[in-house]
């Protein structure tokens, strides 16, 4: 096992923590598995590659979250607030239509080909690092990623607004009625995700390159790693996305079959021996 | 007085229901097989109506599918559980139809029926693990125990085996005979038509008596309030678990009657894609009857056959599921029987006549 693989596994993981923490936060407040969370991360990263390929990577960085939060704004608003007296599977198999929906508009505007997009040059060709002569923007990705982790758990652990969310995640109806207003704030965390998937979908442009079947390939993934991580837990799933990615990158190497298939052991272990995920505190 | 200590004693030992109506639903469960057998002999005749061999391609395609819709729908009806997970019975039955004849060397009519039973005992795995959760913890990982027999499947390892992304192409020998009909002939869809049609017609027939059956009930009871058929006395796993397999076997008769009449398994049988759209056709066919899960599938069947040109179909599919689930619960024939109920007083008001007993929901 050497350095680079174990870094593979950290960029692998960061973009896995940066889904994930978003679907969770939907997941945690609304009890909504958003199956439409590939097709956002998808739409992300095909924002970027046109704004990227135009202006400037960067400036991708933010105009693609904010694209995407506005289109999660339009979810919460049409979607998730007229439906939230029913069902959550109902609400979770609406969410697969808009995924097929939005897939689809996606490969009408961009095309069916696959795209790439460069990486910038600040972060383009090699760093040495630990030893090995590694891909700078697999270190940008990591630190990104380290930075958002750090942004957002603090974010919810101090600010009003994240005790509010952590309230509602845990007992939406009694943080109603103690004073938070539920349908702003679950307009904030949809937002907020929606954005998380369309940052993930611009940081892995450059990395994994773009294709029309690219937001299927990692919702099973993330949806799993929500679960293992534990219902309404963020930390949770951030510390799953990366524990994920890390055993994945690093199998991979001696053998691909096990590695494709651990994220469904995982989660076949997890359900069956504490179906509440690993710090998940409220039952399904 | 004795009668009714009689009575009290019959309630006690059989659950639910009082002598006249358990004998008003064995004569609906009979009256049902005689419409189901007349529907069976009259669809025997589609060949010769439909002589066009695309038409009956398609109509075949809508048939096999339908079981694996069928499955799924049963166990959402009666369990109130949805699974992504009947895929894996269905492709599994077919890949192991394609593996017996093609690495084992058997005859087609021993294939086909190991390949029924191989997918049956996926269902039996599965089923163990999966049955005791329910919502969104069972969706899941019916979902990803599917998802990780197709990944096993793709593996190049498994290329000796399965053919990897290549799938398998089955090739018979050619003197041998499946329920009388040549190679030549299972592939031909007017000639395989009475035998897929039989298979779906008695497998509904068969999940239909069981859904109205005692167990039926149970299962119902299960689904609204399963903490309380547990204190009532019924053990809860085991019903589960049954359901579960037969609605298996069923999606493994389809699977495995699938590969005969195609003659080459490949993986997207397994995968992901095509248990939604089974689950979408189901959902859109109405999950609250029999039928529905069928209907759904012809639609889905012409659908793919007209607007896939344009690949728009995941498009028609995503906006169709959005506006049945949010506007039109119950699918197709859900709102066909809210309407008919709607405008059934006009009706009989209209023409005069007795109102009719209540008959129980379908």
């Amino acid at each position: 096992m050497n350095v680079a693989q174990v870094l593979n596994g950290i960029a692998l993981g960061s973009l896995l923590m940066i889904l994930s923490s978003g679907l969770a936060m939907i997941y945690g407040l609304r009890g909504v598995a958003n199956f439409a969370h590939g097709a956002l991360y998808m739409s992300g990263g095909y924002v970027a590659y046109t704004v990227a390929n135009r202006v400037s990577f960067w400036l991708a960085l933010v105009i693609a979250p904010l694209v995407l939060a506005v289109v999660g704004a339009a979810l919460e608003i049409m979607l998730f607030r007229p439906l939230r007296n029913r069902s959550h599977i109902e609400v979770g198999l609406v969410t697969f239509g808009i995924a097929m929906i939005i897939e689809r508009v996606v490969v009408l505007i961009w095309g069916e080909r696959t795209l790439s997009v460069n990486p910038p040059p600040l972060l383009s060709g090699t760093t040495s690092f630990l030893g090995v002569d590694y891909p700078s923007y697999r270190l940008g990705i990591i630190l990104i990623g380290a930075l958002l982790a750090i942004g957002l758990v603090t974010w919810l652990n101090r600010s009003t607004i994240g005790l509010h969310i952590r309230a509602a995640s845990q007992d939406i109806e009694t943080a109603s009625i103690m004073g938070v207003n539920v349908d702003r704030l679950s307009l904030v965390v949809v937002c907020l995700g929606a954005a998380l998937a369309g940052l993930a979908g611009v940081l892995a442009a450059p990395y994994i390159s773009l294709d029309p079947g690219m937001g299927g390939t990692f919702l099973i993934t993330v949806l799993i790693i929500v679960i293992i991580g534990g219902i309404g837990s963020v930390g949770g799933a951030m510390v799953a996305g990366m524990g994920l990615g890390i055993v994945q990158a690093v199998t991979t190497v001696w053998s691909p079959a096990f590695s494709v298939l651990v994220p469904y052991l995982a989660l076949a272990v997890v359900l069956l021996w504490r179906p509440m995920g690993l710090a998940g505190k409220r039952m399904s | 007085m004795s009668g009714t200590i009689h009575l009290e004693r019959e309630l006690a030992t059989d659950v639910g229901q009082p002598p006249a109506q358990r004998e008003r639903r064995l004569r609906g469960t009979v009256v049902g097989l005689g419409i189901g057998l007349a529907v069976l002999l009259l669809g025997l005749a589609t060949p010769y109506v439909f002589t066009h061999t695309y038409t009956m391609s398609l109509l075949l395609e809508v048939v096999l599918l339908s079981m694996l819709a069928l499955s799924v729908g049963f166990l959402a009806r009666h369990l109130g559980m949805i699974s992504l997970g009947h895929i894996a019975f269905f492709g599994g039955a077919a890949y192991a139809y394609g593996i017996a004849i093609m690495k084992w060397g058997w005859s087609p009519g021993a294939a086909f029926v190991s390949a029924i039973v191989i997918g049956t005992l996926i269902a039996v795995v599965m089923g163990v693990l999966v049955v005791r959760l329910t919502g969104m913890g069972f969706l899941m990982l019916t979902l990803a125990l599917s998802q990780a027999l197709y990944q096993l499947c793709i593996q190049t390892s498994m290329r000796p085996i399965t053919g990897a992304h290549d799938g398998l192409l089955i090739v018979v020998d050619r003197d041998s005979r499946f329920f009388g009909l040549t190679p030549a002939e299972v592939m031909n869809p007017g000639l395989f038509w009475p035998l897929a049609w039989v298979a779906l017609v008695l497998c509904a027939l068969l999940l239909w008596v069981v859904g109205r059956s005692r167990f039926g009930t149970v299962l119902e009871g299960i689904r609204e309030n399963e903490e309380r058929m547990r204190f009532s006395g019924f053990g809860t796993f085991l019903p589960r678990l049954a359901a579960f397999v037969l609605s298996g076997f069923v999606a493994s008769v389809g699977g495995a009657l699938f590969a005969v009449n195609a003659g080459y398994v490949s993986p997207e049988l397994l995968g992901f894609g095509r248990a939604g759209d089974s689950l979408i056709a189901a959902i859109v066919g109405g999950l609250g009857s029999l039928v529905g899960p069928v209907i759904g599938t012809f639609l889905f069947v012409y659908a793919q056959a007209t607007f896939n040109l344009g690949g728009n179909l995941p498009l028609l599919m995503g906006i169709s599921l959005v506006l049945v689930l949010a506007f039109l619960p119950g699918g197709i024939t859900g709102t066909a029987g809210r309407l008919y109920r709607r405008f059934k007083p006009f009706v009989a008001r209209r023409f005069g006549g007795s109102p009719t007993a209540d008959k129980e929901s379908r």
